[in-house]
């Protein structure tokens, strides 16, 4: 049942409404700082879009257009992208995670907090998106 | 939010969990699940948490339903094992007092919204105030997650990661150390 739906309708919506998917939930990442949401509900949004594919369309193409090892580099990354931001402001001589502290090509203070939340919505972003699709993979079970 | 709409949102929330669990077999109540979470989340959108209101929807409506099926087609359907009528006798009256005891406390609760709470006395001010001028930030929950409060956000991103990590080291052994055991007993 998991890897190919058959039935031509439900492919071709879902191969159409993935990228859009994937494309809001970037869209909530980088909007985090005007918008509801964040790093937290755009990196579930995006990884729910991967999902989608991998229960419809084949697995041989859901495997190669996003593979299950991607998503456990990209868990690890975002959560050692959020510890190296707070280890950066330590470095700094400032607080840990106090962003304003990062010497960040002449930008003030505030303008340095913005990019530093920014910086961490996409970790955490990339963190949750990575652990959704992880634990999906392991659940379904032959992915090695 | 208009009161009878609440009321009505709360009884379709009891009747749901109620029915989900009456049934017996497990594959119904997973769609009786998400639709739980589908009303929990315009609850929250109701009171204007749009965000949690749509990580509810895309997790407990759509995704959680899903690792269920996953989960209840390598078990199996049926709820077994119904609580025995004598468990019944102790666990009805615990359960009644614990409702009892939330009810009497929720009178403690101050209003929703209540400028005058002591959840919005200390450093909420200081977060709302300061959102813009210290961070540009005008999302005030964004600022508070990810730079007042960030180190709460990375330990959540912490243990989020941590659980992910033990459930794929603990099912991804499995077909492994099967298929070992099936080689070992055919040499």
């Amino acid at each position: 049942m998991i890897g190919e739906y058959r039935g031509q309708v439900v492919q071709v919506v879902s191969v159409l409404m993935a990228p859009l998917m994937m494309m809001f939930g970037l869209y909530v990442i980088a909007h985090g700082h005007y918008g509801p949401g964040g790093g937290f509900a755009g990196g579930i949004v995006v990884g729910v879009g991967v999902i989608l594919l991998r229960i419809t369309v084949p697995r041989s193409v859901s495997m190669r257009w996003f593979p299950p090892a991607a998503a456990r580099v990209a868990a690890g990354i975002g959560v050692l992208a959020f510890i190296l931001v707070g280890a950066l402001s330590l470095v700094a001589g400032g607080a840990y995670l106090d962003y304003a502290v990062i010497d960040a090509a002449g930008a003030t203070e505030p303008e340095r907090r913005y990019l530093g939340i920014l910086v961490v919505e996409i970790a955490v972003g990339l963190a949750v998106t990575g652990v959704m699709i992880s634990l999906f993979d392991t659940l379904v079970g032959d992915d090695h | 939010m208009i009161w009878q709409l609440d009321l009505l949102f709360f009884v379709i929330l009891v009747v749901l969990a109620a029915l989900a669990l009456w049934v017996r077999n497990m594959m119904a109540a997973v769609p009786i699940l998400s639709a739980f979470s589908l009303v929990v989340a315009v609850m929250f959108a109701a009171l204007s948490a749009v965000d949690v209101a749509f990580v509810e929807a895309v997790l407990g409506a759509g995704l959680t339903g899903l690792l269920f099926i996953l989960l209840i087609r390598s078990t199996s359907e049926r709820a077994d094992a119904p609580t025995p009528p004598r468990h019944r006798l102790v666990v009805l009256p615990l359960i009644g007092a614990f409702v009892g005891l939330m009810i009497y406390a929720s009178g403690g609760l101050p209003d929703k919204g209540d400028p005058m709470a002591p959840s919005h006395q200390r450093v909420s001010p200081d977060y709302i105030e300061g959102s813009v001028p210290e961070t540009l930030t005008p999302n005030v929950v964004t600022a508070v997650l990810a730079d007042y409060r960030s180190l709460d956000t990375l330990g959540e991103v912490v243990v989020i990661f941590t659980a992910g990590t033990a459930v794929v080291m603990i099912l991804f052994e499995r077909p492994r150390r099967r298929r070992r055991e099936h080689g070992g007993a055919t040499t």
